[in-house]
């Protein structure tokens, strides 16, 4: 397995390189080949000894490509074929084109710098300038800008910030450590003062952010983010949902999961926030039947039912 | 010592193929290729996987008839002129950058996301030393899985996407002729062109079978018009009873309701907050996001829809806890 994949990289290494060394001219030196296709001088020397034997029947030394190392360069002299490398196939235009408009979306990257330049050419060259399209929420330019100064320069920041499983804004003050994207949208992780513990923020939900002189030491190891970390021992909520209602199961962490009859599927969950729990049951409707829920969770979905039905009977 | 041979011959194998002015039947391959066995049955063994690997690699490896033979022979050939990537004329900054975003956002999962980009940077040329621009962590990365490559090819070469998928009123087999595929809020989207509806939709990956099958290339125009201006709306199930709703949204709330419904459903925006006129055909679908907004939002329009939800509120708020 690992012989035929080491096999493919080499063909595929060899069928980059040797295009790149004729468009040169037909010469360059050894050091910026190996920077260029992460080779080392034994393996590009075995690669050019093997090109060197390639060519077409008759096999005559006219039909052969010509290849070789010298003691500071390499060389090659083609045939016309092997003078252009291969076309990116539509996974690896893919990568380049998701991976090129996502990092755009990020803080701080411009819309008219090398990336965008690149992403351009290589989209236009394929036909897909408009087949991929990257859209990761964000926070808007303002915030954005105000953000960036304050991750370069490690500025305390005061933020006014949206919680969605609360359901009210609240002013922080926080110590911004870095900016990641996970499903979709960007978050901040952060230390967060008043909470006095690691805090993820999403960049859509904050509203206002200032710059405080107060600057902070960054921790010197990050560990991966955590969107939906369970912590500790939460309430739970056990439902039924059919079909209509499956979305739930792969938007929320699920502690368990069983299918039942009929596309039926019964969920437990973990509830972190009241107002959380409420606007799931109202947004679920008829769709999900409750089947067990902590005693404090009991009234959630009348609860929310009289909370929205106040703003219609004003 | 085997696997260079297997590189070699591989070479000799592709560069026949390109050489080749008329198709190479297996016998002539076989024959005028360095590296083959002479045993018949050795050489197909080993030719089929040659070949396989070659097209693995993106190699368009044709098969085609024999021109002036009689009976009709079957050769190989690849055509240069899809075999060979154009010149991008990419600065060598903006390579740097592309192995930089490559870093940077993971897409896929990790193996196949590094061979993946060293082969597409390779094929770009690679990236000078000296480079400054460097990256040691993720900061993103976009789930991918085996559909988005196939779905990706039907667009790019205008092949029509057959798939079953599976909507909330059940599963069915569309055929889509393909525009764009598109990332939004941590889920893969399909735009194009329903030719059973006769009309554009939109389809999220993560609902399409698995098994999609891929017309003949070049086998449809292309987007009449920009695929922009409808993104997939779960409350629009492409039928065709629209009805408008009207929806009051408080300020504090808006920019959301806004990004989420688009900007040409604003009807007025004031201080207090932004009304929405939203044409909605799933009623269920766009109940359940208003509802998302608790308390922050008002259906005022349609009348019988806006008594409908107060009677089910009622109900719901009247109900006695377990």
């Amino acid at each position: 397995m690992s012989a035929s994949l080491s096999g493919r990289q080499r063909l595929e290494r060899a069928l980059a390189i040797v295009p790149w060394i004729a468009g040169q001219g037909g010469t360059a030196s050894i050091e910026e080949v190996c920077a260029r296709f992460d080779i080392d001088a034994e393996q590009l020397q075995s690669c050019l000894t093997t090109v060197s034997m390639v060519g077409v029947y008759p096999y005559t030394p006219d039909a052969l490509l010509d290849a070789g190392m010298e003691p500071d360069h390499v060389f090659v002299k083609l045939p016309d074929y092997f003078s252009r490398p291969l076309r990116l196939t539509p996974t690896q235009t893919f990568s380049l084109i998701a991976a090129g408009r996502a990092l755009l979306s990020l803080p701080g990257t411009h819309a008219d710098g090398p990336l965008a330049r690149a992403i351009a050419k290589v989209a236009a060259a394929t036909g897909a300038t408009t087949a991929v399209e990257i859209d990761i929420d964000t926070a808007p330019v303002g915030v954005l800008d105000q953000l960036q100064t304050a991750l370069a320069a490690h500025r305390c920041v005061e933020i006014e910030y949206y919680s969605y499983s609360r359901d009210s804004w609240s002013v922080r003050t926080i110590d911004p450590w870095r900016v990641q994207a996970v499903d979709g949208r960007w978050y901040l992780e952060a230390h967060c003062h008043s909470a006095e513990d690691t805090r993820l923020f999403r960049l859509d939900r904050i509203r206002e952010l200032e710059l405080l002189d107060q600057t902070f030491a960054p921790p010197a190891n990050l560990a991966p983010l955590a969107i939906f970390e369970v912590s500790g021992t939460l309430p739970t909520l056990t439902l039924d949902l059919l079909p209509g209602a499956s979305w739930v199961a792969t938007q929320y962490p699920i502690e368990s999961s069983t299918q039942l009859d009929g596309g039926r599927l019964r969920v437990t969950l973990a509830v972190s926030a009241l107002p959380w729990v409420e606007r799931l049951l109202l947004r679920l409707g008829d769709d999900a039947e409750i089947v067990a829920v902590d005693p404090t969770l009991a009234t959630a979905r009348a609860d929310g039912a009289r909370r929205v039905l106040a703003r219609y009977l004003h | 010592m085997a696997a260079a041979d297997k590189f070699e011959r591989m070479m000799n194998l592709l560069a026949a193929l390109l050489d080749a002015r008329r198709p190479l039947t297996a016998e002539q391959i076989q024959e005028r290729v360095a590296g083959y066995s002479s045993d018949k049955e050795a050489f197909r063994r080993t030719f089929e996987r040659d070949k396989d690997e070659l097209r693995d690699l993106g190699v368009p490896v044709q098969l085609a008839t024999v021109p002036g033979t009689f009976p009709e022979q079957q050769g190989y050939l690849v055509d240069r002129r899809i075999y060979e990537l154009p010149d991008l004329d990419l600065e060598p900054d903006e390579v740097a950058a592309l192995r930089l975003a490559l870093q940077a956002v993971r897409v896929g999962d990790p193996t196949a996301h590094d061979s993946e980009s060293s082969a597409a940077l390779w094929r770009l040329g690679g990236v000078a030393d000296g480079s400054t621009l460097d990256v040691d962590e993720e900061l993103a990365t976009i789930p991918v899985d085996e559909r988005h490559a196939v779905i990706l090819r039907g667009v790019l070469e205008r092949r029509v996407c057959e798939f079953d998928y599976d909507s909330s009123t059940g599963s069915s087999r569309r055929s889509v002729e393909p525009w764009r595929i598109g990332y939004e809020r941590g889920h893969w989207y399909l735009t194009g062109y329903d030719q059973q509806r006769s009309d554009q939709r939109s389809f999220r990956l993560d609902r399409i079978g698995e098994r999609i099958e891929l017309g003949d290339p070049d086998s449809f125009i292309g987007p009449v018009r920009a695929p922009e201006d409808r993104d997939y709306k779960p409350w629009d199930d492409g039928s065709t009873e629209v009805q408008i709703a009207v929806l009051r949204v408080d300020a504090d709330q808006a920019p959301w309701a806004r990004e989420l419904l688009g900007d040409h459903t604003v009807d007025s925006s004031d201080s207090e907050g932004t009304t929405f006129r939203v044409p909605v055909t799933s009623w269920p679908a766009f109940r359940s996001f208003l509802l998302s907004f608790l308390d922050r939002a008002e259906l005022l329009e349609p009348l019988e829809l806006r008594e409908e939800l107060i009677a089910w509120l009622t109900a719901v708020a009247t109900e006695t806890s377990r």
